[in-house]
């Protein structure tokens, strides 16, 4: 059974295919031609759809709320910044208080995950100790474990030492490399690095906090970027935990303000609502347009979402 | 909230000293000399020094706007204390008080309902009102509502105001439909269902009759009194049949069907948008069932002059079944810092003409007979259409509603669920009826 | 792929190199896995021994724990409203997961024909997959899907009148499956790469035997992916279990209408944090751990059976 055509077009393909196209100057490739605008017509049709609720969710941010359900347009007949300034006051605090917050918990998560994670990740890839094997066993399980199991006690042991509604739940496990996914993401990273290294620098007559500290850190940017980056994300996106343990309006980060904003407001006042949503999502929309490649290394690399 | 309302010491005295050693353990292994970040230290004098309490409310946008008028009056007056605004919607108001309770971390001045005062109070969350009696004179309350917030002893929790469970309507879409608007002290349920279906085949179904009412039970507490029966009795137990419950489903059943009230998925959206986004709100429906004080933000939102109703059945039965109800508590809790400028707050709601003349009915008619007089005149026509109709109703009304028994909050949550299931067809209104009663059971016959 | 492999060390195959050291290094271990270790104690093996022990009492915060037994377990099994969120959420993840790998496989097959700007594509599939998670998106979803939303809206061009999808119980869940699915861009970002890696060789020598293109996929492509697919069904499968946000504030954090979006982990919460019921949750909690550890166990052991690996 013949296959009209093959993975790659070539100069023979088109020879042997069927009639040719009208217009075709060179025969070969106007068929290729066709199929790759056709395939970036798919693409690009697919994109739009999924991207759609994002571009409809900002054009209505700049729409009078009366219009976002009348009007489906993405290109807002005029153009109105109120749903804006209505959104950043409507709750106790301006919005800018709920981004601090947030802004706050990220870089004490960011600093605490940098740290005990790739010093954790150093021990298990570069350190031979006892039972070193049943400890990364440990530690990859611990990957897998529903928070959930662990949320309760937790809840009760903060609340007990009176840290709820403070940002230390939510920033001391990082302190403790619990985010076992940067422990394993830097092992994984550290492996790679050629022993030579710590060999040279040990001949140097450098100890193991030397190694790490001016051998491995400087060449491991990358993990250490990719560790930064979905730290970012996932401490700015995470509800649950925040939903947990900050219950004072004062304490608030984005994604609580959010959904309060849906709390405290009638269901009608979409227009600020979805302005606010956009400005929540512009630091990730950032991190995204800047940290791509790290991103998709991040992922393609340790299967990370 | 299903909580123990015998709290059962524990049995066995190991197992408690393991648990707190595992507490302890782990409270020592943590960081010390964390910096908590938010309050400041509590004033042990209430005089000059810079306070904070926090006022937790539900209700809609206006309401909002208004108790912030109120807020800034009371801090005119009190430069010294600020009070700092923790509202909701009625949807996720007691999730979020239950949540910050056990946070420790309690809002000063709570807002309460007589659905969960009882629990709160027995549960030690509220202080005794009696202790900040200096600051916090209830003697000029209405006496009918004076004593609903006492029990066992102490008192939880004054009433902000009186208020009843109403029909209102709408007369231009009355008129609208060409359909003439019942005389309330004698239309029946079927008149209710005609109405309503007649409302909704004029207009071609962009105006509803009515709003499907068994998403809050009060609704059933109405009928069930009319027909000489109550959802609870004095006791705390169950005082209804099951088969006059899915009677009382049958109704809104057949007003879906007829088309008297939206469908099934879109009274669901319409039950969680609050009074802003009802039918009668946004101009789409002829009648709803709410509380007197809601009339105002109803008003505003739909921008007709509605009209209030007596429910319907009012004569049709054994009784009549409507009530006066406390419309909300306000209560301190015990762990607050500061009740003196807690109570001080509460007594500013509540007996100050300043925050009447702000609040008007929004609370309810004010519960403090002074208040009521003095504000009256200023009254909305919404309000004041309010206050005479509930006068009127006086002379009508038999008897109160028994206090809720512990757990009842847990209804809330229960009958929005198993009405969505009688809505969508999912159960036949004599299985709702039984297992709204097995669970309610559940709930509260602890 | 790293993850795989480790994956797979963990069933006890290959033996992880160790470097040679002269030294033992448990006194360095000490100070570099010392916070890891104190966290691991603290903050998971602790709390898991005491949520355990939890699950065996009546515990309100407010008031002393005190022993109920097996009560809370007992109690799970007349539970309708349990019963009702594992449906919910075992039907979530079974029916979006598939979906949405599929959609991704299927993408990444696309993209990897050789797609000029194939990056620009790649990130503007994957962006969905950042947001996600978010309370900003959830909020949008909810208004997407509404009465008046968007897909109404669109669906009104053709003449057909919506429902409310959100607020239909019927639907409900529908429109969360089609919030996972949207986010296929992390998995097909992980299929890329993996498609990356097979070697260019095997589909040379398999056009050189005369094997047509969809041959090549059925017996080059598919069987070098089955240990990406399955890494992503472990992971996914793990993950959707603990789906939390989307629900709650799609559904308002009631889990409705009429518990059609009660996930587990919303049921668990409302139980926890709502009423209070600590002791409940806690058992609720080792259900969830079972469940997963379960599934997980048989994904690892009917894998023998469908991943090939290379070596």
């Amino acid at each position: 059974m013949t296959d009209t055509a093959t993975s790659l077009p070539t100069r023979t393909s088109g020879a042997v295919a069927g009639p040719r196209p009208p217009l075709a100057r060179r025969r070969p490739s106007a068929r290729a031609r066709l199929r790759t605008v056709l395939k970036h017509a798919v693409l690009i049709a697919f994109g739009l759809i999924m991207i759609y609720p994002l571009l409809w969710m900002l054009a209505s941010s700049l729409k009078p709320s009366a219009l976002i359900f009348r009007d489906p347009s993405l290109l807002p007949s005029e153009i109105d910044m109120s749903n804006y300034t209505v959104g950043w006051n409507a709750l106790s605090h301006p919005f800018s208080h709920y981004l601090l917050n947030s802004a706050v918990l990220v870089l004490g998560a960011l600093l605490g995950n940098l740290v005990s994670c790739s010093m954790a990740a150093y021990a298990f890839a570069r350190l031979n100790f006892k039972g070193r094997k049943i400890w990364f066993a440990i530690m990859l399980m611990s990957i897998m474990l529903p928070i959930h199991v662990v949320i309760v006690p937790q809840y009760i042991l903060f609340s007990q030492l009176g840290w709820v509604n403070t940002f230390l739940p939510l920033i001391v496990p990082k302190l403790l490399a619990t985010d076992a996914f940067f422990v394993f993401l830097m092992v994984q990273f550290f492996r790679g690095l050629p022993r030579e290294l710590d060999e040279a620098a040990r001949i140097d007559g450098a100890g193991h906090v030397r190694i790490f500290a001016q051998v491995m850190l400087p060449l491991s940017v990358p993990a250490l970027a990719t560790t930064a980056i979905f730290t970012f994300i996932w401490t700015w996106n995470d509800f649950f935990h925040q939903l947990i343990f900050l219950t004072k309006p004062d304490m608030y980060t984005v994604p609580i303000a959010l959904r309060s904003f849906i709390d405290s407001s009638s269901e009608s006042s979409w227009g600020p609502m979805f302005a606010m949503s956009i400005v929540s999502l512009i630091p990730l929309f950032l991190i995204f347009l800047l940290g791509q490649k790290y991103l998709v290394k991040g992922i393609a690399t340790t299967g990370i979402k | 909230m299903s909580l123990p309302t015998s709290p059962r010491r524990l049995a066995r005295p190991g197992v408690r000293l393991a648990a707190v050693t595992v507490a302890a353990a782990l409270a020592l292994a943590a960081c010390a000399g964390s910096d908590s970040g938010a309050d400041p230290t509590s004033a042990t004098d209430a005089a000059d020094e810079e306070v904070t309490i926090r006022f937790s409310w539900w209700g809609s946008d206006s309401r909002h706007a208004l108790t912030q008028q109120v807020i800034d009056a009371f801090e005119a007056k009190h430069p010294h204390i600020t009070v700092e605004p923790d509202f909701t919607t009625w949807d996720g108001y007691w999730d979020k008080l239950s949540t910050s309770i056990a946070g420790g971390d309690a809002p000063d001045v709570i807002t309460q309902e007589e659905r969960y005062l009882r629990e709160y109070g027995t549960r030690g969350v509220l202080l005794d009102l009696g202790e900040v009696e200096d600051t916090l004179d209830t003697s000029g309350i209405d006496p009918s509502v004076a004593e609903s917030g006492s029990f066992d002893g102490a008192t939880y929790g004054v009433a902000t105001g009186v208020n009843a469970y109403v029909v209102l309507a709408d007369p231009q879409a009355f008129a609208d439909a060409g359909v003439e608007m019942p005389d309330d002290t004698t239309w029946t349920w079927d008149d209710y269902v005609e109405i309503a279906t007649k409302i909704s085949e004029a207009s071609g179904g962009t105006v509803f009759g009515t709003q499907d009412y068994g998403f809050n039970e009060p609704a059933f507490s109405i009928y069930a009194r009319q027909h000489g029966q109550s959802l609870y009795k004095e006791d705390g137990s169950l005082g209804y049949k099951d088969s006059l419950m899915a009677d009382w489903w049958k109704i809104s059943l057949a007003l879906q069907e007829s088309g008297g009230q939206p469908e099934a998925s879109r009274s669901v959206e319409i039950d969680g948008a609050g009074p802003e986004g009802s039918l009668l709100g946004t101009n789409t429906g002829a009648m709803g069932v709410w509380w007197t004080n809601q009339l105002g933000a109803i008003s505003k939102a739909s921008g007709r002059e509605l009209q209030i109703l007596r429910f319907p059945g009012e004569s049709e039965s054994k009784r009549t079944g409507m009530y006066f109800k406390p419309a909300m508590y306000y209560s301190i809790a015990k762990t607050s810092k500061h009740p003196e400028e807690a109570a001080l707050f509460v007594d500013f709601l509540l007996n100050s003409t300043e925050a009447g003349q702000l609040l008007l009915s929004d609370r309810g008619l004010p519960a403090n007979l002074e208040v009521r007089t003095a504000v009256t005149p200023s009254f909305s026509d919404a309000d004041k259409q309010s206050a005479e109709f509930l006068e009127g109703l006086r002379e009508d009304i038999v008897d109160g509603v028994a206090v809720p028994p512990v757990g009842a909050g847990e209804v809330v949550p229960l009958i929005k669920r198993i009405n969505g299931e009688v809505l969508f067809g999912q159960i036949t209104p004599e299985d709702a009826a039984a297992k709204f009663t097995s669970e309610v059971t559940a709930a509260t016959q602890k | 792929m790293a993850g795989i492999a480790e994956l797979r060390k963990l069933r006890g195959s290959a033996p992880a190199s160790v470097a040679p050291s002269e030294r033992g290094d448990n006194k360095a271990a000490l100070l570099f896995l010392g916070p890891w270790f104190i966290g691991l104690l603290l903050i998971t093996v602790g709390p898991i021994l005491a949520s355990l022990f939890l699950s065996f009492t009546d515990y309100n915060l407010l008031q002393p724990p005190s022993w109920t037994g097996l009560d809370n377990y007992a109690r799970m099994l007349d539970d309708a409203r349990l019963h009702q969120s594992l449906r919910v959420t075992f039907t979530y993840v079974f029916v979006s997961i598939p979906l949405q790998l599929a959609l991704a496989l299927a993408l990444a097959l696309f993209l990897d024909r050789g797609v000029r700007g194939l990056p620009f594509y790649r990130s503007v599939y994957y962006l969905p997959s950042l947001l996600g998670g978010s309370v900003a998106i959830a909020l949008l979803w909810r208004q997407v899907f509404g009465t008046q939303g968007l897909v109404n809206q669109f669906l009104g061009v053709f003449g057909i009148e919506g429902q409310g999808w959100v607020s239909h119980p019927d639907t409900a869940l529908g429109t969360l499956v089609i919030l996972n699915v949207w986010t296929f861009g992390a998995p097909m970002v992980i299929f890329l790469a993996g498609l990356r890696q097979i070697p260019e060789m095997y589909y040379e020598a398999a056009q050189i035997d005369g094997a047509g293109k969809v041959r090549q996929f059925i017996a080059i492509t598919l069987p070098l992916l089955t240990p990406i697919v399955f890494f992503n069904l472990v992971l996914q499968v793990i993950n959707a279990f603990q789906s939390f946000t989307q629900a709650f504030v799609v559904s308002g954090g009631s889990g409705g209408p009429v518990d059609s979006t009660l996930f587990y982990t919303l049921y668990l919460y409302q139980k926890g944090f709502g009423a209070l019921d600590m002791g409940y949750a806690s058992a609720m909690a080792w259900l969830l751990l079972a469940i997963v550890a379960g599934l997980t166990a048989i994904n690892f052991v009917v894998s023998k059976y469908w991943v090939f690996y290379d070596d």
